[in-house]
């Protein structure tokens, strides 16, 4: 029997939250939800999570932070998680850059539609392990 | 035919020197003659040949003395015309401040025709050392002339305009305070701005110097550094061009960063508002997906049509959004494509599905056909995804019901070219040539079709930010074809893998990395 898969959305706008997590439920993923960069930080190291979809633009701490919080130091905090960076701000090329360093992925969230997201965290998943 | 000023005096002078001998043989054959007929002398006298040759000798002095000193003035305004006209010479100017100028009143012409030309202060000012001859003026090769007044450079010195002159070797031959220069280390100075595409200082010098004797432009916001660096200047330039004076080209740079600055603020401003009108089209265009697949057995067929036509709305709406973003970096020179290996029809794919649905929902045939053995590409995936979608939605704007769309590909030299034609309304002439301005629309299409002005200008930004060109054929009432060149792969794989470009695109290839923010579109 296979366990569904996690994932923690951590994104501040209700309309898109609501939206991804009703996808992802209705494709079978178990979901967590915060809406401000602590909370998001401080769930995501509490709890091993399959995928982690990250805004950039938060309340309290910044996407950028927590990604940098996560997997910036010596030690990937989250090596078993993908981080999906989703994002509507066109940040600067050094910050964007940045993290992109540290994601699995970076998408434009007026790009995508939940359906696709489902299809990328499926193509994610389906990546061997990092080494 | 003699082209230059300079060449006519030794023609006259020869022409006077010649007629002063004629005239001098006549004289003495008469005189001869008479002495000869009158039997004053006999023909073998020696006193006879002796006068003949002193009068001779005594004549062409003479001669030489008057047409010397009658000819004189016209001689210096000759010179003087020299001078003003820029025309190499080794000849000293007339300097009006002469004394025997002054004496015999000549100072006044000299004086006129300097500043008829606008060179009053060169010929009044100089030292009245007259002896040392101001080749530097009058010598196009070599470093010219600063100005001579110590007050009038130090009153250029204090305006924030920058003045730059350049000789015709393009050297900088004088650059104010305020001019953007820099000067290395061996001392050569060399002008520091950073043009807009292909419309550069140089290539307008190199336009003049084929075809123009006096021309002027003028170019806009041209900053003297990269975005990145500190204290950026922005100019307004005017540039005059004047063939073979020694002061060719002269630039008169105003400085207009505290305009353009604020203008910088409101492109950031234009990337809060995108992220604000981003978010309401993502929940549109995120639920409009969700609600077709679990409404898809109840909608009547019409419904269906109708959600197509939202999801089109919604997603040209995204396009647009993403074409006025590019379009403020781009204007910042933020813009940056990170080319990978690609391949035209793996670019298409990701926008394949938005494509077909918009040329299906405004009723047009669009047939996408790339040859399978085109080469690889050296592409930025979203952008160029971005060029196609524009090209693709101007010509079904611009075309009428069920007409049809031809996308097309060919290998050119180094290039892909990828072609967008329509069968629809067409261009004359003189709209094309303004095409690829920003918020350009032809005057027809501004009334009957809707749209922002931006999608060629960004689409040619992002052509060239690939060294390829954009091109159009038009002719009215028949279609419009664009033509877009990108480099194929191989032709500047060496120079990508060498770090020339910003190329980061190249590296997390292998691992699934998923890259390009806008290649999950639509």
């Amino acid at each position: 029997m296979s366990v569904s898969k996690t994932v923690l959305c951590i994104e501040d706008d209700r309309f898109i939250g609501e939206m991804y997590v009703r996808s992802l439920k209705k494709a079978g993923y178990d979901v967590d939800w915060v809406v401000d960069g602590n909370d998001g930080l401080i769930t995501a190291r509490n709890k091993s999570y399959d995928v982690i979809l990250l805004d950039v633009m938060l309340p309290e701490r910044r996407g950028t932070e927590i990604l940098d919080a996560l997997r910036g130091g010596a030690e990937d905090l989250i090596p078993n998680s993908k981080v999906i960076v989703l994002t509507n701000f066109e940040q600067d090329d050094a910050s964007r850059t940045q993290m992109q360093k540290h994601a699995d992925a970076y998408l434009i969230k007026a790009e995508i539609t939940p359906k696709k997201l489902i299809e990328i965290i499926r193509q994610l998943d389906a990546l061997p392990p990092p080494a | 035919m003699p082209h230059l000023i300079r060449d006519f005096w030794p023609v006259f002078r020869r022409g006077a020197m010649t007629r002063i001998i004629l005239s001098q043989i006549v004289v003495i054959s008469v005189v001869a003659a008479i002495l000869i007929l009158t039997n004053t002398l006999p023909v073998s006298s020696m006193v006879l040949w002796g006068i003949v040759v002193a009068l001779f000798i005594l004549g062409i002095l003479r001669g030489l003395l008057i047409s010397h000193f009658s000819a004189r003035p016209a001689r210096d305004l000759l010179t003087a015309i020299i001078h003003v006209a820029g025309e190499p010479t080794d000849k000293t100017f007339p300097n009006p401040n002469d004394k025997r100028y002054e004496k015999n009143g000549f100072k006044i012409a000299l004086q006129t025709i300097y500043e008829l030309s606008g060179k009053a202060e060169e010929g009044v000012i100089p030292a009245p050392d007259t002896t040392q001859p101001s080749t530097a003026m009058a010598t196009i090769t070599a470093p010219a002339p600063h100005v001579n007044s110590d007050s009038l450079s130090s009153a250029l010195d204090a305006t924030t305009c920058g003045f730059v002159v350049l000789n015709h070797d393009r050297t900088v031959s004088y650059a104010n305070k305020a001019a953007p220069i820099h000067i290395d280390a061996e001392n050569v100075t060399t002008l520091s701005l950073v043009f807009n595409g292909q419309d550069t200082l140089e290539s307008w010098l190199n336009d003049c110097d084929e075809h123009a004797v006096h021309a002027e432009h003028i170019w806009t916001r041209i900053s003297d550094r990269l975005p990145e660096e500190e204290g950026r200047r922005f100019f307004d330039i005017i540039a005059s061009y004047d063939k073979g004076s020694s002061h060719e080209t002269v630039l008169t740079l105003v400085d207009r960063t505290s305009t353009y600055d604020i203008s910088e603020q409101d492109l950031d401003f234009i990337a809060f508002a995108a992220h604000e009108l981003r978010g309401p089209i993502t929940v549109i265009r995120g639920y409009l997906d969700v609600l077709e697949e679990e409404l898809g057995a109840v909608l009547q067929p019409d419904q269906h049509e109708l959600f197509r036509r939202l999801t089109v709305s919604a997603n040209r709406l995204s396009g647009y959004i993403n074409n006025i973003l590019n379009t403020s970096r781009y204007d910042r020179r933020h813009l940056k494509v990170h080319l990978a290996e690609d391949t035209l029809a793996g670019i298409y794919d990701t926008i394949k599905d938005d494509m077909e649905l918009r040329a299906h929902a405004q009723n047009r045939l669009l047939s996408v056909a790339f040859p399978a053995d085109l080469p690889t590409i050296a592409a930025d995936r979203a952008s160029i995804s971005e060029v196609l979608g524009n090209l693709i939605d101007n010509a079904i704007k611009y075309s009428n019901e069920g007409g049809a769309i031809n996308v097309t590909a060919e290998v050119k030299g180094d290039f892909v070219e990828v072609s967008v034609q329509d069968h629809g309304i067409g261009m004359p002439g003189n709209v094309v040539s303004n095409l690829f301005q920003k918020f350009y629309r032809s005057h027809r299409s501004r009334e009957t079709v809707a749209g922002t002005g931006i999608g060629l200008y960004i689409s040619k930004g992002i052509i060239e930010s690939h060294g390829g060109n954009i091109a159009v054929r038009s002719e009215e009432g028949r279609g419009s074809t664009f033509i877009a060149s990108l480099p194929i792969y191989s032709t500047v794989a060496a120079k990508l893998a060498s770090g020339d470009n910003s190329n980061e695109g190249l590296i997390e290839h292998g691992n699934g990395w998923i890259k390009n923010h806008s290649m999950y579109r639509g």
